[in-house]
């Protein structure tokens, strides 16, 4: 653990060199692959640690970023926002989790699939609140210059991925780690040995919501524009499971590493094939799935492993 | 106002024939193989486009494209249960399905350049045209769906309770090792269900194809169908598919009667989501394949 | 401070020395598109609008800025059809590909959520495409839109059957749940309501929605003179199919506002007859404009043969807004943006597109729209009276 934690403060330290480059786009890349990390790690404690294939991180960001614009047309302070919509995503993935976590397999993947949809369609009727499908324009934060702005949301989607890197740390050292890595192997031999798997199960859901709430929250004001289609988007849950299986389901920065890769490989893509490049998306996770089932961390561990027997 | 409910109820009606025949073939391959073919929705817009071409260049009516569709169709879910989904057919259910998602993106990234974006409609010149039952109105294109889904339904049943390739499915279904033990080709078994997956879909898509506008990117709304109804009916059961549908298209009919249409889609995902948390097994509460 | 403000403050101090500083002979303007994903088509659309504006202005040497000429150049950028993408490409292009002027993304929701960027860094942004009012009432500076609002088409189509249709009583409205399908939906009701006609149903269906069966029976059973439905190109195709899948009839069917396109006509064959619809721009219209067009004739004659297709009103307004710019920029005599935005505000001209008159909010408020009806496979202009083709026939059977 103390060599997790270690690796992990130098690689956030040297992440927070970025804005040092200048740039607004390696600044907007950045942002965008911490936000990537943070929604990849949430992800990774119910679907690595647990092993339930949960599409529920489009409900929670979703949630979330309205929650945020919302308290904020309201008058609410940004940063209060932010919290508040971690608090909401935090108890509305304890309700969902005590109703769907019952169903496993295919059965809550779909659920947890379609909890999105709903939730997008009720954002959309729900004209007043929400603006319904005109989207909703949040306040453009008041600050010295577009560069530090810029900085400004780097820098707490920064703190905000450190956050969610810790809780995980510390959850996978834990007796909740310990359980739920239990339920993953079998869970009804867990349940038989007297562990509490709703409740353990619930909390990994519920750890799995907060990030995602707080970064769609994020999100919105650094966008300071959102619309259902959007925010609800099940891609993001695709996405979220993509970099986790890209990194190495269950490692500690699995999500991380995946999140970094899958973004160079979504900006490299998107840069130079723009007709093909949902297609090119397509073929990497084929490509993952069939040939690096178990990411990329097990191919650094495979090397090493080789490594060493020489 | 009578005569209004028996018109709403003959729209749901056909519209549940329709919704089984985009369901039936992904119940099936979900069912037998424990796989979410992800790419169930895309080769129904495939199979429109077969017969949106075939009519526009060589006039060949829809009907007759279903029988084109039926081989081809078998033929690549064949080949790619052999060539890709059964190399980890064992592994985690996740996996499967961001197997098929990938494959999805691809291929509705394939039609984007084949077929542009683009809305295309098969206009048939004479229309099927409509029949009258007394004052209620019935089109005749949405007829011959509910038909197709009737016959290929029956096909399947018949299949798997009378040959021998549908006793060995059945067989798959309930216990793989034990199947493989007794000397089913369980790889072969695969490919065979999925292959009869894919020819479901790729066979109704020319009837879509007279009924909706086709876009590449029409897919995703099928599967969405196709998820509710499967779980409304069971899964992997056949006749299920077609309960199932048949109980959506009544459902949403009424639905957007008496909640207004916006509400359709939204009431069809909330009624999902109550199946599966208080009948798992479906309407019909069969559990596994018959 | 931005690059661009001291661009703009050393072209204020003279256009001679600036001129030698910043050797710039191309103007760039930046034209976020969602050139991939389900509103492909629509990109593609204005590409050939924007493409064609630059090609005929570049053949002719440029614009005329002050003494000199510039070419144009127009700067795309992918937003797939997600609109926080297209905010950020917004300011992508602005801040880094540091065009001169923007071009709206797709759309009155993506064209309100980029024109707070382009109002942050005083960019001038034409929208193309935009035309509810929230759009424009944000109190901003910079943008200019090409659409009227929405109650434009409304009146003068409620006008026209009033008059033409004296049985015409009761109506019936059906919306896609959506920003625009559902604007100019309210706006029907209100010239509807405010003619003394009857709307007797008025209901939205969601997006995506595959089945128009119930809401069509219900609609059937009041037996409406007027059904007025709106939605894109896929929804219009399926409601009007369904439609004669129920045997539905009416005196007056607008659909709007998928029959200004060709593929609406194609997918619906010969149900497409006499459904009546309205847009800003008609290739039938008649115009002399002083812009790089010239008529609107000449517009249709570079168009089709640029891409051996007649322009509907979303590629012309492409156009349009490019044309606008040009003439903006070249009444300015310079880039400065603060003074082509002068010069946007205070135009009065006559272009291609119609006369070009923008209101203190920023939309154009001089266009008269054109209603149109298909007519054996053809939009034939019904109003207004100096371009009209035809008159309104009566009666939408199957």
């Amino acid at each position: 653990m103390k060599r997790d934690a270690s690796i992990a403060l130098v690689l956030f330290a040297l992440v927070a060199l970025l804005p040092l480059s200048g740039e607004a786009y390696w600044m907007r890349l950045g942002t965008t692959m911490l936000m990537y990390g943070v929604l990849a790690m949430s992800w990774n404690f119910i679907g690595g640690m647990a092993g339930y294939p949960s599409f529920a991180v489009a409900a929670f960001f979703g949630l979330g970023a309205y929650a945020g614009a919302v308290a904020q047309k309201f008058g609410v302070p940004m940063g209060f926002a932010w919290v508040g919509a971690g608090l909401l995503a935090l108890v509305f993935a304890a309700l969902l989790g005590v109703a769907l976590l019952r169903l496993r397999g295919h059965y809550f993947a779909i659920a947890s699939l379609v909890v999105a949809e709903v939730l997008r369609e009720l954002v959309n009727s729900m004209t007043g609140l929400t603006g319904g499908g005109m989207g909703l324009n949040l306040p453009i934060p008041a600050m010295a210059s577009v560069d530090a702005q810029a900085r400004f949301f780097f820098y707490v989607m920064l703190l905000l991925a450190a956050v969610t890197f810790t809780a995980m740390l510390i959850t996978a050292n834990s007796k909740l780690g310990f359980g739920l890595r239990c339920i993953q192997q079998n869970e009804s031999a867990a349940d038989m040995l007297g562990v509490d798997t709703t409740f353990y199960k619930v909390s990994a859901f519920m750890l799995s919501g907060v990030f995602v709430g707080v970064a769609g929250a994020v999100y919105a004001s650094w966008v300071y524009y959102i619309e259902p289609p959007d925010v609800f988007d099940v891609l993001y849950s695709v996405k979220a499971i993509v970099m986790v299986l890209l990194g190495g389901a269950g490692s500690m920065f699995g999500p991380l590493v995946g999140a970094a890769a899958f973004l160079s490989l979504e900006e490299l893509v998107w840069r130079n094939y723009l007709e093909v490049h949902t297609g090119v998306l397509g073929l990497m996770i084929v490509l993952l799935v069939l040939f690096l089932p178990k990411g990329l961390i097990s191919l650094s561990q495979r090397l090493g492993r080789r490594g060493k027997l020489r | 106002m009578p005569l209004l409910y028996f018109q709403i109820l003959a729209n749901g009606l056909v519209l549940g024939g329709l919704y089984a025949c985009i369901a039936s073939g992904f119940s099936l391959v979900w069912g037998v193989q424990n796989v979410i073919n992800i790419l169930h929705g895309s080769f129904i817009v495939l199979g429109a486009y077969l017969a949106y071409f075939a009519h526009l260049h060589a006039g060949i009516h829809p009907f007759l494209s279903i029988l084109i569709a039926i081989p081809v169709f078998f033929a690549i879910g064949y080949g790619l249960q052999r060539m890709m989904i059964n190399r980890i057919i064992a592994a985690p259910v996740l996996l499967t399905l961001t197997l098929t998602f990938g494959l999805d993106l691809m291929l509705q990234n394939g039609m984007i350049m084949a077929f542009t974006a683009d809305f295309k409609k098969l206009v048939l010149d004479p229309p099927l045209g409509t029949i009258a039952l007394g004052e209620v109105v019935l089109p005749v294109d949405r007829l011959a769906a509910m038909a197709l889904a009737l016959a290929l339904t029956a096909m399947l049943y018949l299949i798997l309770s009378r040959s021998r390739i549908g006793r060995a499915i059945v067989a798959v279904r309930m216990d793989r090792e034990a199947a493989a033990l007794m000397g089913v080709n369980v790889a072969r078994i695969y490919a065979i269900t999925f292959g009869l997956g894919v020819m479901m879909a790729g066979a109704s898509g020319p009837l879509l194809a007279m009924i909706f506008p086709i876009s590449p990117l029409g897919g995703p709304a099928y599967l969405g169908k196709a998820f509710v109804i499967c779980v409304l009916g069971g899964l992997g059961s056949v006749p299920g598919a077609m309960i199932g549908g048949l109980v959506l298209g009544v459902v949403e009919s009424f639905g957007a009667l008496w909640f207004g249409p916006e509400h359709a889609v939204t009431l069809s995902f909330s009624l999902l989501i109550l199946m599966l948390l208080f009948r798992p097994h479906g309407l019909l509460g069969r559990k596994g394949y018959e | 401070m931005n690059r661009a403000l001291l661009l703009g403050a050393a072209l204020a101090l003279g256009t001679a020395a600036a001129g030698a500083a910043h050797a710039q002979d191309v103007i760039r303007v930046g034209a976020p598109l969602p050139i991939t994903g389900p509103l492909s088509p629509e990109a593609k659309k204005q590409q050939r609008g924007y493409d064609l504006w630059a090609e005929t202005v570049n053949k002719r040497g440029g614009v005329k800025v002050g003494a000199k000429r510039m070419k144009v150049e127009i700067v795309y950028v992918d937003y797939q059809s997600n609109t926080p993408r297209a905010v950020q490409a917004a300011e992508k292009l602005i801040t880094q590909d540091k065009v001169d002027f923007l071009f709206s993304p797709f759309g009155s929701g993506a064209t309100k959520a980029a024109s707070s960027v382009s109002e942050k860094y005083q960019v001038p942004t034409v929208a193309a495409t935009a035309s509810s009012a929230q759009v424009y009432d944000q109190g901003y500076k910079y943008l200019f839109g090409t659409f009227t609002p929405n109650d434009t088409l409304t009146e003068p189509l409620a006008d026209i059957v009033g008059r033409e249709a004296a049985g015409v009583r009761r109506v019936a409205i059906l919306a896609r749940n959506d920003l625009f399908p559902l604007a100019i939906a309210q706006e029907m009701e209100k010239s509807a309501k405010k003619r003394g006609l009857n709307v007797v149903y008025f209901e939205k269906y969601a997006i995506g929605t595959l089945d128009h069966a119930s809401a069509l029976s219900q609609i059937k059973s009041m037996s409406p003179h007027w059904i007025f439905a709106t939605g894109y190109t896929n929804d219009l195709i399926l409601l009007r199919k369904q439609m004669a899948d129920q045997r539905i009839e009416a005196p007056v069917v607008t659909m709007i506002a998928a029959p200004a396109y060709q593929d609406w006509i194609d997918g619906t064959g010969k149900l497409s007859q006499n459904v009546t619809s309205a847009a800003w721009w008609h290739p039938a219209v008649r115009y002399k404009g002083k812009d790089v067009f010239g008529t609107t004739e000449n517009y249709v004659k570079l168009f089709r043969a640029a891409y051996g297709a007649l322009p509907d009103y979303a590629e012309a307004s492409a156009s349009a807004a490019g044309a606008m710019l040009q003439l903006a920029i070249e009444k300015a005599g310079s880039i400065d943006r603060t003074k082509v935005r002068d010069a946007l505000s205070a135009m009065n001209e006559m272009t291609f597109w119609g006369p070009v008159k923008f209101g203190p909010n920023g939309q154009i408020t001089s266009l008269e729209p054109p209603v149109f009806q298909i007519q054996n496979g053809k939009p034939t202009v019904i109003h207004p009276k100096a371009i009209r083709q035809g008159e309104l026939q009566l009666g939408v059977s199957n």
